[in-house]
């Protein structure tokens, strides 16, 4: 097995954020019927409010996505950052909640971080200006809150690089076609930019099975001339060849399917769909439902932020034993949780519904 | 003979510790264990990581999101102990894994910075986003990542109880070694080095106490709260890094573009400290550095480094000759001609003619007399005082050159008031 699919292994994307289709759909159940069960209390019986199906969440985590991206391009972040900052947006969201945390903040805390992670520093107070009701307190609120949803895994690959290597190494093969190859790379690099951010290809495939991806959806023959049909001739004869053939088909056939994934959200999508007035109107009812069933504990930041550090200080001073057991260095996070909603309830909706 | 089942569910927790640390590393996706059945990682046809292991016992909190689920299980796997060092940037802790308290690690607990109002502190992210992704022999593991309710990090890193190298090459009255020993070290530093850049990884810092040593007698490359990915082309990066006793005339010079060089020069100036038992190149200031390099290496010049004179902050004292190779075989002839010859490549001027990672691991000083100690047998210090020095290693604030300046640098020169 080449060694660098084994090191693609060793990389936090694979370890931690990589699922089958399956277990995808599971964790997000699974994050769905916890933040059920956690509002669902706050409510009486008799008024339990209606709430968001994974379907739904995904829908306006989708959105927010675009939001983000938008977001992004107006503070003129370069691509790479940009595509960082979704990605932990999204990858936020799989294990927390719409209902539980609101998307408008952590899209903010996501650029924010992206930018961090990728080593760019962005003045905070800076980025806060760029948006209109925004201050630097509200996108540090969620910045923790961020980092834990994300596992702490800040190194996300990217399928760009690998882009502009096909693309050199187009170059070499076919030396008389450099217009075709160009056009391709323009159209690829856009796709890129895109369709892989607002759909799973990150979290079921690996950045050069994206990246072929997109050179299928824009020259199909390019992708056959980088994965040849029995090129590898070797001199061990036809047993050799027969498995080449085996990884080869297995190869074309993962790249077809994510080609297919991405192709349901294709860059053009963003202008003629995601960014038109009917859309945002069609959403209206969804973020309405958003607003009626979530977890009003937690939607706003900056308080939920300022408990926990105010917690955490008076923590501090308890009287230190000479043996400390593990529940009081680690502590109980579930009475931190309670206390912490004491303290919230009653300031419900002190600073409206988001947007 | 049938053994009690209450037995047999520990039964892994008597193996040695590396493969307890190489089981937890694989498994390290609790996301995986939790969206249970589903047979493949992903569609890609990348096959599933080894089975989880039994679940750590207590059933968590369902009043938690998935998230703080997951966060639970990472902090429940290890038990806190004995404080082993504190600083303004972290404390470190010994600690244990829970199944196995043979098993020891570190927990680094990362103090939120109060002066710093931009969040998580950038030398943290930058650690942990490294770590998390650089696996090797010869780099510091990190086993696990989580918060504590109070919003601190807690980074639990391998144990490594036999201090650090600079504390070796200090201790002239009670450690000898030789080039044997050198060559040892050099080999597993020079692997780490080069495993950062075959990742495309710059470590930006380092230094004698920036490697730790294992209990087996391994050496580990730490801390990582200067380093950075390779810049993409004619994006440019900051030359205010690596401490100034092991840091590279380009990045004197204020050289925006650099490379994996950077890090090769670092390595030797450790190499030469390993043969002196003091630092190279101890120099005061920038400047003092720069004379300290012109004089004991050349003066860069556009003859030996083309367009050097070009870089923002070009300033030499005066013209020194380029020292000979006979120069070098007086200082450093313990190592032997062809350890000379590696050490001078890897302390060329021009950073495009320095001998890259790759390269000094293909030379043929590792192949000639003597061979490298084989590591258990490598000088060492009694394990008190090397844990010590380890909390003192990990609790210290990454790459702050200017704190280094405050404190270490006294100490060192009582250190030379003793020879």
């Amino acid at each position: 097995m080449a060694t660098e699919d084994e090191r693609y292994r060793q990389s936090s994307q694979f370890r931690l954020w990589s699922f089958s289709p399956t277990s995808l759909r599971e964790l997000r159940n699974k994050t769905n019927d916890l933040a059920k069960q956690q509002i669902a209390p706050r409510f009486a019986a008799d008024a339990q409010p209606e709430f968001l199906t994974p379907g739904e969440e995904s829908t306006l985590v989708q959105f927010f996505t675009t939001e983000l991206i938008r977001a992004a391009q107006f503070c003129e972040l370069p691509t790479e950052i940009r595509s960082t900052a979704a990605v932990f947006f999204r990858r936020f969201y799989i294990t927390n909640s719409v209902m539980t945390y609101p998307p408008t903040e952590l899209l903010k805390t996501s650029l924010f971080f992206g930018c961090k992670a990728e080593g760019y520093y962005i003045r905070l107070a800076k980025l806060a200006e760029m948006f209109p009701n925004t201050t630097s307190e509200q996108i540090l609120a969620g910045e923790f809150l961020l980092c834990q949803g994300i596992r702490f895994a800040f190194d996300v690959r990217h399928p760009f690089r690998a882009l502009e290597g096909a693309i050199l190494e187009l170059r070499k093969r076919l030396p008389e076609e450099e217009g075709r190859i160009a056009k391709a790379h323009a159209m690829a690099r856009d796709i890129l930019k895109f369709s892989p951010l607002l759909t799973d290809a990150y979290f079921h495939y690996t950045p050069s099975q994206i990246m072929m991806a997109s050179l299928l959806m824009v020259d199909k023959e390019l992708v056959e001339i980088l994965i040849p049909a029995g090129s590898r001739t070797g001199e061990d004869g036809d047993k050799h060849m027969g498995s080449n053939a085996e990884m080869r088909e297995k190869i074309i056939r993962t790249i077809e399917s994510c080609r297919s994934m991405m192709e349901k959200e294709p860059p053009q999508r963003m202008k003629e769909y995601w960014e038109t007035p009917e859309l945002v109107k069609s959403l209206k009812p969804l973020r309405k439902k958003l607003q009626k069933c979530r977890d009003t504990d937690r939607a706003d930041l900056v308080a939920l932020q300022r408990a926990r550090r105010e917690q955490a200080t008076t923590k501090v001073k308890k009287p230190t034993g000479t043996v400390q057991s593990d529940g009081a260095v680690f502590g109980e996070a579930v009475d931190a949780r309670d206390v912490k909603r004491r303290k919230l309830e009653g300031a419900n909706d002190l600073f409206g519904p988001p947007l | 003979m049938a053994l009690s089942p209450v037995v047999t569910t520990t039964s892994s927790a008597q193996n040695q510790n590396t493969e307890n640390f190489q089981t937890l590393r694989a498994v390290s996706s609790p996301l995986k264990a939790l969206a249970s059945g589903s047979g493949q990682t992903s569609s890609n046809g990348t096959p599933k990581p080894a089975l989880a292991p039994a679940p750590t016992g207590q059933t968590l909190a369902p009043t938690l999101d998935l998230a703080e689920q997951m966060n639970e299980e990472e902090k429940r796997k290890y038990v806190k102990g004995k404080k082993l060092g504190e600083g303004t940037y972290a404390v470190v802790f010994l600690g244990h894994l829970r199944s196995s308290p043979a098993t020891r690690v570190a927990i680094k607990k990362i103090k939120v910075q109060k002066e710093y109002t931009e969040g998580m502190a950038p030398d943290a992210v930058r650690e942990l986003k490294h770590l998390q992704e650089l696996q090797h022999p010869n780099i510091i593991s990190l086993l696990s990542v989580f918060s504590s309710k109070d919003q601190n990090l807690n980074l639990v890193l391998e144990y490594l109880p036999l201090g650090d190298l600079e504390m070796l090459i200090r201790d002239t009255d009670n450690v000898r070694y030789g080039a044997a020993d050198i060559k040892a070290w050099m080999g597993m530093l020079t692997r780490a080095v080069w495993f950062c850049h075959e990742n495309f990884v710059l470590h930006r810092d380092i230094k004698p106490n920036n490697l730790l040593i294992a209990a087996d007698g391994e050496v580990k490359l730490a801390d990582f709260g200067l380093a950075r990915s390779f810049a993409d082309p004619h994006r440019h990066m900051t030359s205010n890094v690596i401490t100034r006793w092991y840091r590279p005339p380009e990045l004197l010079f204020g050289a925006r573009y650099y490379s994996g060089a950077v890090d090769v020069w670092s390595v030797g100036t450790v190499f030469a400290e390993l043969i002196l038992r003091a630092p190279y190149m101890p120099g005061n200031n920038e400047l003092d550095q720069i004379k300290m390099i012109c004089e004991s290496i050349g003066t860069p010049t556009e003859d030996n480094w083309p367009g050097v004179t070009r870089l923002p902050e070009y300033t030499v004292p005066g013209q020194h000759p380029t020292r000979g190779r006979d120069w070098y075989e007086m200082r450093f002839g313990i190592v032997g001609t062809d350890g000379v010859d590696l050490l001078m490549k890897t302390l060329s001027l021009n950073p495009q003619k320095r001998i890259t990672a790759r390269e000094m691991l293909q030379h043929r000083w590792w192949h000639s007399e003597p061979k490298p100690t084989r590591k258990d047998d490598l000088p060492r210090k009694d394990e008190s005082a090397g844990e010590d020095k380890m909390g003192m290693d990990l609790k210290r604030r990454p790459g702050m050159v200017a704190d280094e300046d405050r404190g270490a640098k006294v100490a060192r020169k009582l250190d030379f008031g003793q020879r």
